[in-house]
């Protein structure tokens, strides 16, 4: 990479015609990408819906977050997806280490077997209905925890997992066993420290999974007390189901500090994370 | 160690896969009884089923072909841009709609579409005297699935992008020197030396979406309405409206339309797996 960016650099001395176009692709594409985000910031700030895109609310106002903290219609589905999320995301990255190392371990009998007996989830699956009527026996149905247990395990994350497990240097482990290290002790203090960063990533995978569910609320909870937000955004903005409010506050106002709520924690992060956030999908794109 | 996985596994994965059995069922709350391929037949005369059927390819593949299109086109701009910042912040601003959901997705654009006094698109063609009276965009049957294409034009081309960039970073360089020499011009080079160096990851992003066509559903789940049932309803929405949007759901049914969604789609993910082999020597799984 280093090299192809300085050869890059080297290459063009003079600013071109070319250039000067890229130059207005490059801001056309992203104001594409920004204005709309931009404007759903701005007008949840409104107090007045207006229709213009504005750089700047005209009438600042936090009522409309404060009408979601305040109305338990609202916050109670936030807090859900808060739990949901980490939770999720725990138990995915737990199975996702464990079954990774020992996929990971070449010499141990009936790998393959194990390897075949997950990739076969892969390519078949019961279905939609198959997967309701196990949930509903396993009494899930209208209880958020179904949201963990459906997204707590996924096996193309798994599979990232043990690569990347894969990639880490033999002679560390034969070191430890020598100095007597178990099998365990090898796993939590050589693998798990040594694999920061994908952890990162895969658990940003899972919870960013997990926090933007919306389908599986829908098939699988009717109860109002165990939605995830999303779902309190998608009833509220596109079925016109308002939950009634103390609150004097626009609709469009209320609405927008919705999608806000829905996407600021990992707008939050994501600054920060970015590299997390893509790393996850080059661990498998550029293995070969 | 691998007992909670083996567990797990079995448990949500292979249980449901037992479930299959009641295809071949009548399953209401009231009874389960076998009745042999009677939803087969009844699902394979049902013009619903077949149009939700090929509603679910067009949708797909129409889709997949427009967001790799555009993501390769803005890879090539993101690959030719000198200005190293520049770059960085255009792929950390491409990248954000794709972490974003698709009901955050379609709420945005729902209102920005809307009829109401303060809908974006409306508003803004009505001033500049393009248009007289507000278009339903998202209840129109015409306009729903370019308004669907577009708004997945939005979400996923900057994601699409990651992968064509990882390719071009690993580009030869000698080969825009040889170029260089030869005197071709920035455009020559696009054309005769990335584009094609970036169309085996094309083949490769094809095949493997390929293998995924039968299992859209959340981004129409969330954006389809009663108005456009018929540009807009997928397998997967069929099923879901057969068992819970009707008073007296047949899970039997369902579960029939399920598993030959199953059976299609496990086909071409081998189908697929083959193609991938012979491209790049190895498979999906």
């Amino acid at each position: 990479m280093a090299k192809r960016v300085e050869f890059a650099a080297g290459r063009k001395k003079k600013t071109d015609a070319f250039d000067i176009v890229n130059y207005i692709v490059f801001i056309l594409i992203g104001l594409i990408v920004l204005v709309p985000i931009w404007k759903v910031v701005v007008d949840s700030f409104n107090a007045v819906g207006v229709y213009k895109f504005q750089l700047f609310p005209n009438e600042p106002t936090l009522d409309g977050y404060r009408t979601i903290i305040h109305t338990s219609k609202l916050y109670q589905p936030f807090v859900n997806s808060v739990v949901t999320t980490i939770l999720g995301t725990l138990l995915g990255l737990v199975m996702s280490t464990l079954g990774g190392y020992v996929l990971s371990q070449y010499d141990m009998p009936g790998r393959n077997a194990l390897a075949y007996f997950l990739l076969f989830t892969m390519i078949f699956s019961g279905g939609m209905i198959p997967e309701y009527l196990v949930m509903k026996q396993l009494g899930l149905v209208n209880k958020m925890w179904i949201l963990v247990v459906k997204h707590g395990m996924n096996v193309y994350n798994l599979v990232l997992m043990r690569n990347f497990f894969e990639g880490i240097p033999g002679s560390l482990f034969e070191a430890a066993k020598i100095d007597g290290c178990s099998p365990m002790g090898i796993f939590f203090r050589i693998v798990l420290p040594l694999s920061k960063a994908a952890l990162a990533s895969i658990g940003l995978m899972f919870a960013v999974t997990v926090w933007n569910d919306y389908s599986t609320v829908q098939i699988y909870i009717t109860n109002r007390d165990q939605v995830n937000f999303q779902y309190i955004l998608r009833v509220m903005v596109m079925d016109g189901d308002t939950p009634t409010t103390a609150y004097k506050v626009s609709q469009s106002t209320l609405y927008y500090s919705a999608i806000v709520c829905a996407i600021l924690p990992f707008m939050l992060l994501y600054p920060f994370l970015q590299k997390y956030f893509v790393k996850g999908v080059n661990v498998g794109a550029v293995k070969e | 160690m691998f007992l909670p996985v083996l567990i797990y596994v079995l448990i949500v994965y292979y249980w449901p896969m037992l479930g299959v059995r009641y295809a071949f069922y009548d399953y209401t709350l009231k009874k389960i009884e076998f009745v042999g391929l009677k939803h087969f037949t009844k699902m394979f005369s049902d013009a619903d089923f077949w149009k939700a059927f090929i509603n679910t390819l067009e949708l797909s593949i129409i889709k997949l072909l427009i967001t790799t299109g555009t993501a390769v086109i803005v890879s090539v701009f993101i690959n030719e841009m000198a200005n190293l910042f520049a770059k960085k912040v255009l792929q950390t601003v491409i990248y954000l709609p794709h972490f974003m959901s698709w009901t955050v997705t379609a709420a945005i654009f729902t209102l920005f579409l809307s009829t109401s006094s303060t809908g974006f698109v409306n508003e803004t063609l009505k001033n500049w005297g393009w248009i007289k009276e507000s278009i339903d965009f998202m209840h129109e049957t015409a306009l729903w699935r370019p308004v669907y294409y577009l708004v997945n034009i939005w979400k996923e081309t900057g994601w699409g992008t990651v992968i064509f960039l990882a390719t071009l970073s690993g580009i030869n360089p000698e080969l825009y020197e040889a170029a260089d020499i030869d005197g071709a011009t920035r455009l020559q080079k696009i054309w005769y030396v990335t584009v094609p160096e970036l169309l085996n990851t094309i083949i490769i992003v094809l095949i493997l979406n390929l293998a995924k066509v039968l299992n859209l559903f959340e981004s129409v789940f969330v954006m389809y309405n009663n108005r456009v049932f018929e540009v807009s309803d997928v397998i997967s929405t069929y099923i879901y409206r057969k068992t819970f949007m009707t008073a007296i759901p047949n899970y039997g049914y369902s579960t029939a339309v399920g598993l030959f969604k199953s059976i299609v789609g496990c086909a071409l993910v081998l189908i697929c797996n083959r193609a991938s082999k012979k491209v790049r020597g190895h498979g999906i799984i």
